[in-house]
């Protein structure tokens, strides 16, 4: 009698947080779906189904691929110098004699707590043609018409992977922190009586103990690049210039609104929800290693 | 068993919580509910008409909403059932939703309207109209004679530029595109490009005036309902040409700023006198009322240049105001729509700068706005409406492929033939899918 009251306690405890997570997250995931089958406008009490014809459209769509190249991009990019920079902070900070180190910690970290508008607020006016400080630097050492950071078609998915990468290494280089001092102090002392060197500690104690870590943050690069992706473009190129900067969400926005087709835009939803969850799954089974216990 | 009990009714009690917002309002039929957009007139005026309409409607509630992201607050209660009377928001922004109202025939006609008596007065509301206003493709969509909107605050768009800047060079306002490129090289020699746009969106305006001089109004509105072959006609050819050869003696950093938050910048090259001409509308004093300037700029304001001897346009622009289908006080919206165009109303908004194309109230006008609506005086033509309303097609936007392209013009990563191209392909889709 006991364990059953106890039981019924537990779920009455745990049903409002269910009945949300059922109400505000599964049910509209399963509508995204639905929807996905339908053309519609919106708004209208008219959704017609149409099986399967939102995806065949999807997939000879050549506005579509060029969104899919360009967030596929952005997630290499940002992924692989984002590491590389929050490792490398994340190991000068902890395991380096070094003035000043809560101070750099914090101005890290600062661009992950500015709004993604100001962030672009910062990098229209770096990357500003005319009046730009990169422009204005690179003047110094080159003659000849200001660089289109921002309307160069071949250029402008790098702008916003830089943007991109400035505003993430801070948030990875703080989970990377929180890795590395939890190893403890004596190993690097025995690492370093059997003569190895920083490199050598760092790839070979660092990097495996902290594996887990860097698992976990993989997924996040995922998610996280095709959502600030969609935040940054939209606030700083709107998607131009002539759609070469649009990314998945953008895309996504711009037909399931402007364009009227909200069917087909849940469409593109329902393929970047698959697209990431079929990454993320990919990047955690080639990274899995047996973990090292200390 | 007692603790057992307050538990239950605790946990009860969250759970109503959750549902406590979800109560629906009860409908009243002397309720009015009026969504206008916040643009740069502001929303005061909205509020004194809201005021003496209720004054001279005894018992009548007007809840008005007005928002700059208009979309974001009544497109979420539209999504549950909750539509408002009447909306004042026009067609061309970002979010589409006085589009899709159109795709999905969500609107309520308005023919009747244009036949009532303004309250208050003994004129009909047709008879206050300007001529023209409602019989474009702005008003009547489905091109079938029937009106389902209201034409609301207008002005004329074109091209916009530093009077002081010709009047210190000896310039002359060039009258044809011949003379137009003639200037061009003129102005570069002194360090001056010829044009700039803020985005490829202000196109809109800009292309119809243009193909309303290559090849005149009828011509401009078969364009307008994708007719088959109409973009590889001499005409279109013109207009394609001249717009690739602007975009040679275009500043060539605009396109990097060409996007909703750095089009200022594109502005700023007028004001500064390193671009001559942009394509504009009148809003944009206000909106670059604050900006640093050239010594002694003053606007100035004219239409597309003529082809040879033809005639010169200028479009004009005009917001619109709907009721929705799904509306619960459609005849009091319709009530409510014709007390707009009453003298009252005309002279609440035009005092607020909005002016509406009502008989006559261009004539009070003053400084720049003067200058502005004088253009059709001077002998520019007229050119209304915008393409014709289409069934969604997945993919395929006609303002992107006509003037998203362009920035790519610009940059020189496109083509003159890319481009018409890209115009021809979405045109023949959306034909399939006119209404």
């Amino acid at each position: 009698m006991r364990q059953r009251g106890q039981k019924v306690f537990a779920a009455i405890c745990v049903a409002p947080a269910l009945i949300l997570f059922l109400l505000f997250v599964v049910y509209p995931a399963i509508n995204i779906f639905r929807m996905s089958l339908y053309r519609w406008g919106g708004y209208s009490a008219n959704q017609t189904f149409i099986g399967l014809e939102n995806f065949r459209i999807l997939f000879s769509d050549e506005r579509f691929y060029r969104s899919f190249q360009n967030t596929i991009l952005l997630i290499v990019v940002v992924t692989l110098v984002t590491i590389f920079l929050a490792l490398f902070f994340a190991s000068v900070l902890c395991r380096e004699r070094l003035r000043g180190k809560s101070f750099f910690r914090i101005v890290f970290y600062i661009p992950n707590i500015l709004s993604v508008v100001v962030i672009s607020a910062i990098f229209s006016a770096i990357y500003d043609a005319n009046n730009g400080i990169l422009n204005s630097i690179l003047g110094l050492f080159r003659e000849g018409s200001p660089i289109l950071w921002l309307g160069d078609r071949g250029l402008i998915i790098y702008s916003i992977a830089i943007a991109m990468i400035w505003q993430a290494v801070g948030y990875y280089m703080v989970m990377y922190m929180a890795g590395i001092s939890a190893i403890p102090e004596s190993i690097y002392e025995s690492a370093a009586l059997e003569g190895a060197g920083r490199m050598r500690t760092f790839f070979d104690l660092t990097i495996p103990l902290i594996w887990t870590n860097i698992r976990t943050t993989l997924t996040f690069f995922v998610i996280s690049s095709i959502n600030i992706s969609f935040l940054i473009v939209r606030a700083l190129t709107g998607g131009g210039p002539d759609g070469a900067s649009e990314v998945f969400l953008s895309y996504m926005y711009d037909q399931a609104y402007t364009n009227s087709s909200y069917g087909y835009g849940m469409a593109i939803g329902v393929t970047v929800f698959l697209f990431s969850f079929l990454l993320s799954g990919l990047i955690n089974g080639v990274t899995k290693r047996d973990p090292v216990y200390l | 068993m007692g603790k057992k009990i307050t538990t239950v009714i605790l946990a009860l009690g969250i759970l109503a919580g959750l549902f406590a917002g979800c109560t629906g309002n009860g409908e009243d039929k002397n309720t009015l509910k009026v969504a206008v957009l916040e643009s740069a007139y502001g929303s005061e005026m909205w509020e004194k008409i809201v005021d003496e309409f209720e004054k001279d409607h005894e018992g009548v509630t007007v809840e008005l909403v007005a928002e700059k992201n208009l979309e974001d607050v009544i497109g979420a209660q539209m999504k549950s059932g909750d539509y408002p009377d009447v909306v004042h928001l026009a067609t061309g922004r970002e979010a589409g939703l006085t589009e899709t109202m159109i795709r999905d025939n969500m609107l309520t006609e308005m023919t009747d309207v244009l036949e009532m008596t303004v309250p208050g007065e003994s004129v009909r509301v047709k008879d206050k109209l300007i001529p023209g206003f409602t019989d474009t493709l702005a008003t009547n969509p489905y091109s079938d004679g029937k009106t389902y909107f209201a034409p609301m605050f207008y002005g004329p768009c074109g091209l916009f530029y530093n009077r002081q800047l010709f009047i210190d060079n000896n310039w002359e306002l060039p009258e044809t595109w011949e003379d137009m490129f003639i200037l061009g090289d003129k102005a570069k020699e002194k360090g001056i490009y010829l044009f700039t746009y803020p985005t490829t969106g202000y196109f809109d305006a800009f292309f119809y005036a243009l193909l309303a001089s290559a090849g005149g109004t009828d011509f401009y509105n078969r364009a307008m309902r994708y007719e088959e072959g109409i973009w590889d006609t001499q005409q279109a050819k013109m207009a394609f040409d001249t717009v690739n050869q602007l975009a040679k003696y275009t500043e060539p950093t605009t396109v990097s700023n060409a996007n909703n938050d750095n089009f200022l910048k594109n502005q700023q090259l007028v004001l500064d006198n390193k671009a001559l001409f942009m394509p504009n509308g009148t809003w944009v004093v206000g909106e670059m009322a604050d900006a640093p300037r050239a010594e002694g700029f003053e606007w100035g304001f004219m239409p597309l240049p003529a082809f040879n001897n033809g005639d010169r346009y200028s479009f004009t622009f005009f917001e619109q105001l709907w009721i929705p289908k799904e509306a619960k006080n459609p005849e009091l919206a319709k009530e409510f729509v014709a007390y707009l165009y009453s003298d009252e109303a005309v002279g609440i908004f035009a005092e607020a700068g909005a002016i509406q194309p009502v008989k006559g109230v261009s004539a009070d006008l003053k400084g720049d706005s003067k200058l502005f609506y004088s253009i059709y005086d001077n002998g520019a033509k007229a050119v209304m409406g915008g393409f014709a309303a289409t069934e969604p097609v997945e993919g395929v936007s006609i303002a992107d492929s006509l003037f998203g392209t362009i920035d790519s013009l610009v940059s020189g990563n496109k083509t003159l033939e890319d481009w018409m191209n890209a115009v021809k392909a979405a045109s023949d889709r959306l034909r399939e899918a006119l209404k």
